[in-house]
């Protein structure tokens, strides 16, 4: 079969109502539109383009709860999952849409895309995490069953200590702030799990309809079991919907799990899905591979083989292949004292653990974690987060103490009092052991969808390669980074 | 056999206890890492001598290492040969990470010529499909065994599961105990599927004794009901048994008391 990716540029003028698609700043989706959208398109990104393949084919927007604003606050599931930004959405992105609508776009909803609802909602400030990180917030109570107690040590968006949205506020909340993830390529990141959790040693949650166990593996905090639980609760939360019916959430799960996105041109290493060339990139590759395989190996690795790029070769795309080949293999090689993160050193693996990359992102296609991927990797937690000092004028987002109770297992490498941005996990399982834990994300296009981890703090791919470098000691010399980096931004 | 048989074979007997005692080490240390040019090996120190704790292995292997920022409980019997990786072997050995963290645990020595880690099927990398390393004449692999369901005819069966000290943390090789309980009760249909925790205590060579925390034999079988119930053991059979008393420790047999036994009647 031919596959003709289609510029969705020429699309917008061509054939449908896309007008969205007429420039690289207007190829964001305002909840509301109409339109086909095509089965394969392609999106510029800063080093290329991403590809967006529908595989149940093309998707008429008008009516489609994904597309479609089902609440209050006239947004829709694309607003913070656009086709254009590998179905999340940059910082730059948001920035652009602030300053085309004036803070108008629906993404700005007080509710969450401002650092607290009670601020005055027409200032570019009052929605800084947004515009500097694309951090949406998430606001959680404390678990009854928490092992831990919680303070607010510093709050520059000022919510947790806000009178109405805070901790102490008459409905107490913990709001966090985190970048929305990718909605594609869900097949493997929503993978049923065994039903006992390695990392846990204890059961995994279950899908409520089915009773079957899941794979804990698609939000942040692992908070939701399933897309369906995940689309009623953003229905209900972020979209501000009164209510959603079982039909929406079909047909919203129905057309999210059929997206596949990755990168697929590079303007340094050209087209990235030619025939023979490495068999895990391009979106083709991701709808085409199956989920659930083991990539901690050498003979069938996480993103497979870039044998094909390793041809010595003079043209610049051909030095460029060869970078992005030896990114592969420090990924999957290059040995480092992997020590102190929750969940991988502490299930009896040891600390510290000499190993690689691919020990913890050992998922075929995406790099994420085959078991329950929550990790302490040290992002959220003092010292090792990826923050300003504690009291630095640049610091942007809350801190907060945590506490755990004398009866509760401390956490493995930080004890029994910690600092953190985000305690993550643990603002689920109320458990001292998770807090700082993130589900590890997918690596797919990457280039469409900066920054990155998931506070945001990492503004480009050298920044996130710096943060590992630095947390690990791994002393990549400048060569293994931008190897590292060019790997990273094909994918 | 006569009373002068059993009389010579019960001095015998108590002529090697002594011996067997002095072989027994029950200490509490930092772990020291010592890298090689294949993967580490985790040893520590006890009164002016360095034993060989564990090397570095995967999720599926028998003795999982210590942590650094974290005492280690080492339990073992000093095996007879040459040092390991420069430490003396213990073979068997319990190695309990202690939960509270201890910072000056913290030793990372570098590789160094001769220094060698016993061979390993997991390299340090990522697996790989070439023969595993292992000495001629070595058992295979214990692989865990395919689930197999149970086939009658069923008779009360028990399960056990021992602890690292003051832990009710399930690692791999236990939840698949608890699997193969829950299993065994479905098919056989129990009555009853008993669950008995302990606590326990561990006498150290140098005379101190450690004991777990009071809470911790009921945070182990709350854990592991939590388990056999979601993997569908009729919630009406289970009965939970805690164990508060300590026996009193002996410094050889006891990691054995750190016990949770799941016994299943049909």
């Amino acid at each position: 079969m031919k596959h003709l990716w289609i510029c969705a540029s020429i699309v917008g003028v061509s054939a449908t109502a896309l007008t969205w698609a007429q420039q690289p700043s207007a190829n964001w989706i305002t909840a509301g539109s109409s339109g086909m959208l095509p089965a394969q398109m392609e999106f510029a990104t800063p080093t290329g383009k991403v590809g967006v393949l529908l595989t149940g084919g093309p998707v008429e927007m008008k009516d489609h709860p994904f597309f479609t604003p089902l609440g209050s606050n006239r947004r829709a599931c694309v607003t913070c999952h656009q086709p254009a930004y590998g179905m999340s959405f940059s910082a730059e992105a948001a920035r652009e849409l602030w300053r085309r609508t004036n803070g108008k776009d629906p993404l700005f909803a007080a509710i969450d895309g401002s650092n607290c609802p009670d601020q005055p909602q027409e200032l570019e400030s009052s929605h800084s995490l947004l515009l500097n990180r694309g951090l949406i917030r998430v606001y959680l109570p404390i678990p009854k069953n928490a092992e831990f107690s919680i303070e607010v040590v510093s709050d520059p968006p000022a919510c947790n200590t806000s009178p109405t949205y805070g901790l102490k506020s008459a409905n107490p909340m913990v709001s966090v702030y985190r970048r929305p993830r990718m909605a594609a390529n869900l097949k493997y990141v929503t993978n049923p799990g065994p039903a006992i959790v390695l990392k846990l040693g204890a059961l995994a949650d279950k899908d409520p309809v089915t009773g079957r166990p899941v794979g804990m593996n698609f939000m942040a905090d692992a908070r939701e079991a399933t897309l369906t639980t995940q689309a009623r609760s953003a229905s209900l939360g972020h979209i501000q919907a009164a209510s959603v019916t079982d039909e929406q959430l079909r047909r919203i799960v129905d057309f999210e799990s059929q997206v596949y996105v990755a990168e697929i041109s590079d303007r340094n290493g050209g087209n990235l899905a030619e025939p023979g060339g490495p068999a895990s990139l391009g979106p083709k590759a991701m709808a085409d591979h199956k989920p659930g395989v083991l990539g901690d190996n050498d003979y069938d690795p996480v993103f497979m083989l870039f044998d094909a790029w390793k041809k010595p070769g003079h043209t610049p795309q051909d030095q460029f292949r060869a970078s992005v080949a030896r990114g592969a293999d420090i990924f999957m090689f290059r040995q480092f004292w992997l020590r102190d993160a929750t969940h991988i050193n502490s299930i009896g693996l040891g600390n510290p653990l000499k190993r690689t990359c691919a020990t913890c992102h050992n998922a075929q296609m995406t790099g994420q974690d085959l078991s329950a991927g929550w990790v302490d990797l040290g992002t959220t937690n003092y010292p090792r987060w990826t923050e300003p000092p504690l009291y630095s004028a640049a610091q942007e987002l809350p801190v907060f103490k945590v506490t755990c109770k004398p009866s509760a297992s401390p956490h493995p490498y930080l004890g029994r009092v910690i600092y953190t941005t985000d305690p993550g996990r643990a603002l689920i399982s109320g458990r001292c052991v998770d807090v700082g834990s993130i589900v590890m994300q997918q690596f797919r296009g990457l280039a469409a969808r900066a920054p990155y981890f998931s506070n945001g703090s990492a503004k480009n791919l050298r920044e996130l390669v710096d943060y590992y470098d630095r947390r690990f000691e791994m002393r990549l010399s400048e060569t293994e980074k931008q190897d590292l980096i060019n790997f990273l931004g094909v994918l | 056999m006569t009373g002068r048989a059993i009389k010579k074979r019960i001095l015998a007997a108590l002529a090697l206890l002594p011996i067997a005692f002095a072989q027994q080490r029950s200490f509490v240390a930092c772990p020291i890492v010592r890298d090689t040019k294949t993967v580490p090996c985790f040893l520590a120190e006890s009164e002016g001598q360095t034993y060989f704790l564990a090397i570095q292995q995967d999720i599926q292997a028998d003795l999982y290492p210590p942590q650094l920022l974290h005492e280690v409980l080492v339990e073992g019997t000093v095996a007879p040969g040459p040092p390991v990786c420069g430490g003396i072997p213990l073979k068997p050995v319990k190695l309990s990470v202690l939960p509270e963290l201890n910072l000056a645990c913290n030793m990372i020595l570098p590789a160094e010529p001769g220094i060698e880690a016993p061979p390993t099927r997991r390299p340090a990398g990522p697996s790989t499909k070439q023969a595993p390393v292992i000495p001629a004449g070595a058992p295979p692999a214990a692989r865990p065994a395919p689930p197999q369901r149970s086939a009658g005819p069923f008779t009360r069966r028990d399960f056990q599961i021992t602890y690292d000290f003051d832990s009710a943390f399930l690692f791999s090789r236990d939840t698949r105990v608890v699997s193969q309980a829950a299993a065994y009760a479905t098919a056989a249909q129990a009555k009853t599927v008993e669950v008995t925790a302990h606590r326990a205590a561990s006498l150290l060579s140098n005379g101190r004794v450690l004991t777990e925390n009071e809470a911790i034999a009921a945070q182990r079988a709350e854990r592991v009901v939590d388990i056999l119930r979601g993997l569908g053991t009729n919630p009406a059979s289970i009965q939970v048994h805690i164990v508060p008393e300590v026996v009193k420790p002996d410094g050889v047999t006891d990691p054995e008391k750190r016990l949770l036994t799941i016994r299943v009647t049909p």
